[in-house]
């Protein structure tokens, strides 16, 4: 009785069905959006009255003026800094190449490799020397000690002001919440919007290579340190304040000590996110690999092949080497005896030893800065050069039954027609439908934003390109979606997939963004197709990830009872694991899109046109303000898809 | 154990009415009347929690001083304010004659090197050094040359039975040899006062008895005032001279062990003792009464004889036993009142 009665006062609405919700309403939306277009097709383009054409010229003629200003003979004080410092990288670069050129190529093997073995064991060491003789072998040693040098230099500053950053963030909760948005919005840009800006500062050459790489691999640098800093049980810095050390004594006797693994994977994340941009920057001036691969795309497809390989081989093989080093070197699992640090203390100086007798004997033998001798380039070349032919040739099976129709699909039945639906729609209805849905999916902050930043793209200039773009990058986030999903679903529930995965995946993440490109340039020669299928392969590794930790990470407890009530394991998944993984799957979906845009608008370099491709002319022609419009209305669609798919998270996370 | 009468000396650690309110504008709560909210209305109103509330005490020298409450109390909060690792929002601490919350840095800093030392319920070593460089930590900070240092760690070490782990990590350790090493390492500095957080609460109870019985060596044998938190009654009343029982940031009773079990202040208290056998913890002075003529001839025992260890005597003697204070009997107690004693346990 009691029972019922309770059950009267409080009221009990019955959930709404789907389609009086947000799903329903956001249906009506497109449906609106697909009868607007079927209607007035072609008869809105984005007026002339509301476009201010002349943003490009005048960044021409700031560009001129910045570069009369900074040529003239004698500069004022400003100018003489700036150039100062755009000397200054130049020159680090070929300070550091030079002192590779000095050791001689053998005396760099000794190094590498010794270096690699006294700190991180003899399988990374392995690797490193593995990867010495590709470079030689592939005819590319002078490249890859140019790119070496690039990213040694890009590295080292970006460290020199990523881990004083990230050690403030460590112990400063204020500063920590100051610094945070600055990383996010730093790493939401596609580094191709950042490409234009830095060239019209520093002009093209090793130094706008270094700052774009800076810009990139600073973020991760500052997060890292923090997050080790951080790390450090609050009760050990208690202790030592305890017992009366300064914050001078606290930091160097503690915090850095124990954050130490933390701070050397710090530098394995910076330094591939270095090498992930010194590819792009051999579009502006960086020399070495990234020069061969961007040169090789147009002229030279083998040699843009070896080159990409090159690189592959130099983020594996220094991913590895630094891994270990971070995890053999950490002082609270080592457990270095006295006796033990003294047999090490000699092996470092035999270690030393050897290095300096062989550039001894390298200058004496005259052993050369380059490897100059035997290459196996011309014998791979032939069967690379086959392969090419293989694969582009129309009769072939793999052409004629697989890529070519492949390639096709997606074109005919995605991007073809999201994009004549988002240009062709009139502009007015567009702009409020992407609004609206934006309203819908995440609420009326991130539907404000969108709002704004969709204006912006209009009122540059760039609303034509920005949607074709954004069909492409909607195009590739479904794919990468269905694959993460599928593949980290599957992974979680078996783990036999699970190990077949990780390798996979590891070596995926570990790859710049352009290198994905190049094998699919070949294989599906269809205008946007191998930017798509390219940032699928770049993005579906996080997505796969991220779904199936949120799928393991169910608790356990849930599932078990989930079970013992009788649950089928299909039940299981589709009632319990997946919706309590919501957040995480969320998640994948916002860092999925956000990839797959920067490598997307890197498309532009070989077909996929749109915002990537006024970029790439901006570069290729000096056309810097057509670039920079471009640049903007990428950062502009990146904030708006960022903000849309993380206010879903959000807006769920405070429910 | 040492005296737990400081009668006539000067306290080593004097706690002046602390507070400490956690949350945004906690300074100006102080000295309205919202400070005699309730924990729950206080945060319902201006958003602060108040974690410690008016606390003040006095310890004596050698003496051991037992904060007990259960988590959330504020004793872990008040023993940190004591050297300021948290900033009390008002009161002031003095020890050793100096005003700690007047300190500047660098007093605070000399302060913390050599007048106390802190023992951590998670033991808080540093698993980057060997054992002998975490108890030779504290003397490292202060600048001691290092042959100097190593050579009182392991003196120490030794005083704690860990001289054969001095070359060893922490993660090699287990959590009870892992605390004798946080206790080393505060005894290496030879501090004059000890602050110990909860240090046992993370051992298994068998260990913690192990260590119980260490610390109370231990301060025999080097005469340490202590400052020890802790959230087990048996713990409290083992080692406690004086006890602080806390519930909700206040000081609910203040006194000896068997003042606490033989008159609780509150129900709080009362239901805290309940459980603790009587006779283990009060003693004679608790349960004599005055002599009548005639009985000062009985068997003697020292009025602070627990009831426990008197019964073999009393229950032997046909006369009362007479309780001796220096001396001079104060009293006497028959079989009737050991009874009763004993009988009241568990009600």
């Amino acid at each position: 009785m009691a029972v019922a009665e309770a059950a009267q006062r409080i009221p009990h609405p019955l959930p709404a069905p789907w389609w009086r919700g947000k799903s329903g309403a956001a249906v009506l939306v497109v449906v609106a959006m697909l009868i607007a277009f079927l209607g007035w097709r072609n008869q809105g383009h984005w007026p002339a009255a509301l476009t201010w054409n002349s943003v490009g010229p005048h960044l021409d003629r700031f560009q001129t003026w910045l570069s009369d200003n900074r040529n003239v003979p004698d500069p004022n004080l400003a100018f003489r800094a700036f150039n100062g410092l755009a000397n200054f990288l130049d020159h680090l670069v070929a300070w550091s190449t030079r002192f590779f050129h000095w050791l001689t190529w053998a005396g760099t093997v000794v190094l590498g490799t010794l270096l690699v073995l006294r700190f991180g064991g003899r399988r990374a060491a392995l690797g490193v020397l593995a990867a010495f003789a590709s470079f030689a072998a592939l005819g590319l040693w002078e490249e890859s000690v140019e790119t070496f040098s690039l990213m040694l230099a890009a590295v080292s500053l970006s460290l020199l002001v990523g881990v004083p950053l990230g050690v403030l963030a460590g112990r400063s909760s204020r500063f920590n919440r100051a610094v945070t948005p600055v990383l996010d919005a730093m790493q939401i840009i596609p580094a191709f919007a950042y490409l234009m800006p830095v060239v019209i500062l520093f002009s093209v050459g090793p130094g706008a290579a270094v700052v774009t790489t800076m810009i990139y691999a600073v973020p991760p640098a500052i997060r890292i340190t923090a997050l080790g800093i951080r790390g450090v049980h609050p009760n050990t810095v208690e202790a030592a304040t305890a017992l009366g050390s300064t914050r001078w004594q606290v930091l160097t006797k503690v915090q850095l000590p124990l954050a130490r693994r933390m701070l050397l994977l710090s530098v394995n994340q910076t330094i591939l996110f270095a090498l992930s941009m010194v590819v792009i920057a051999g579009l502006i001036g960086g020399q070495g690999l990234g020069d061969s691969v961007t040169n090789g795309l147009y002229t030279d497809p083998a040699m843009a092949i070896f080159a990409g390989a090159a690189i592959v081989i130099m983020a594996i093989s220094l991913d590895r080497a630094t891994e270990a080093m971070a995890n053999r070197t950490d002082p609270a699992h080592r457990h270095l005896t006295a006796d033990r640090s003294r047999q090490l203390r000699t092996y470092t100086a035999a270690c030393a030893a050897a290095v300096g007798l062989t550039v001894v004997l390298g200058h004496v033998l005259n052993a050369g800065a380059d490897w100059s001798r035997w290459t196996a380039q011309d014998w791979l070349r032939q069967y690379v050069q086959r392969g090419l032919d293989y694969v582009q040739n129309p009769s072939t099976f793999l052409f004629r039954d697989l890529t070519n129709p492949t390639g096709n699909f997606i074109v005919q039945h995605g991007i073809q027609p999201l994009r004549s639906f988002f240009i062709e729609t009139p502009w007015p209805v567009t702009l409020i439908g992407l609004v609206l849905i934006a309203f819908l999916l995440s609420g009326l902050r991130p539907a404000l934003i969108a709002l704004v930043m969709l204006f912006v793209v209009g009122f540059v200039g760039e609303w034509t390109n920005a949607m074709d773009t954004f069909s492409q990058v909607l195009v590739a986030t479904v794919l990468t979606v269905i694959v993460g999903f599928v593949l980290g679903v599957w992974a979680a529930e078996n783990r036999y997939v699970s190990r077949a995965l990780r390798p996979i995946n590891d070596v995926l993440q570990t790859l710049p963004q352009l290198v994905y490109i190049i094998p699919f340039i070949y294989l599906m020669p269809v205008s946007g197709v191998p930017g798509i299928v390219a940032s699928v392969l770049y993005a579906a590794p996080v997505m796969i990830r991220l779904v199936q930790r949120g799928i393991e990470g169910v608790s356990p407890e849930t599932v078990e009872a989930a079970t013992a009530y009788g649950a089928t394991r299909l039940q299981v998944l589709l009632k319990v694991k997946i919706p309590l993984a919501r957040d995480a799957i969320m998640l994948g979906v916002n860092q999925a899109i956000i990839m797959v845009l920067a490598v997307v608008v890197i498309g532009g370099l070989v077909g996929s046109g749109a915002l990537g491709y006024e970029v790439a002319q901006g570069l290729q022609r000096n056309a810097f303000g057509l670039g920079v419009v471009a640049s903007i209305a990428i950062l502009a669609l990146g904030i708006t898809l960022d903000r849309v798919t993380q206010g879903r998270v959000r807006a769920r996370t405070q429910a | 154990m040492a005296s737990s009468n400081g009668n006539g000396r000067t306290p080593l650690i004097r706690a002046e009415g602390i507070w400490k309110i956690f949350g945004r504008n906690a300074n100006k709560v102080i000295g309205t009347p919202d400070v005699d909210l309730s924990r729950a209305e206080l945060r319902e109103k201006t958003g602060c929690v108040a974690a410690v509330r008016d606390v003040s005490f006095d310890v004596y020298p050698g003496e051991v001083f037992v904060v007990m409450g259960l988590s959330g109390s504020g004793k872990s909060t008040l023993v940190r304010t004591l050297i300021r690792l948290i900033e009390p929002t008002a009161g002031r601490v003095e020890i050793d004659g100096r005003d700690v919350t007047a300190a500047s840095r660098d007093q605070l800093l000399q302060m913390r090197r050599h007048t106390s030392s802190m023992v951590f319920q998670h033991f808080g070593l540093l698993a980057h050094r060997t054992v002998l460089d975490n108890v030779a930590f504290g003397l490292e900070v202060q600048g001691v040359a290092k042959s100097e240092r190593h050579a009182r760690a392991q003196e120490v070490l030794r005083l704690v039975g860990l001289e054969d782990a001095a070359g060893q990590f922490p993660d090699e350790l287990s959590g009870g040899m892992q605390q004798r090493v946080g206790l080393a390492r505060a005894f290496a500095v030879d501090p004059k006062v000890m602050l110990d957080a909860e240090p046992f609460s993370a051992l298994d109870p068998l260990i913690r008895r192990d260590m119980q019985d260490e610390v109370i060596r231990l301060q025999h044998e080097t005469g340490k005032t202590m400052v020890f938190i802790t959230h087990d009654l048996p713990e409290a009343l083992r080692l406690g001279d004086q006890i602080a029982i806390m519930r909700d940031g206040r000081v609910v009773q203040l006194g000896t062990p068997e003042e606490l079990v033989g008159s609780p202040a509150d129900d709080y208290v009362a239901n805290f003792v309940r459980d603790i056998p009587r006779s283990h913890v009060l003693t004679l002075r608790w349960i004599m009464r005055d002599a009548k003529p005639g009985e000062e001839d009985g068997p003697k025992l020292d009025v602070a004889t627990t009831v426990k260890r008197a019964v073999p005597l009393i229950s032997d003697s046909e006369r009362p036993v007479c309780a001796v204070d220096g001396g001079k009997i104060v009293g006497v107690v028959d079989k009737q009142a050991v009874l009763a004693a004993i009988a009241g346990e568990g009600d």
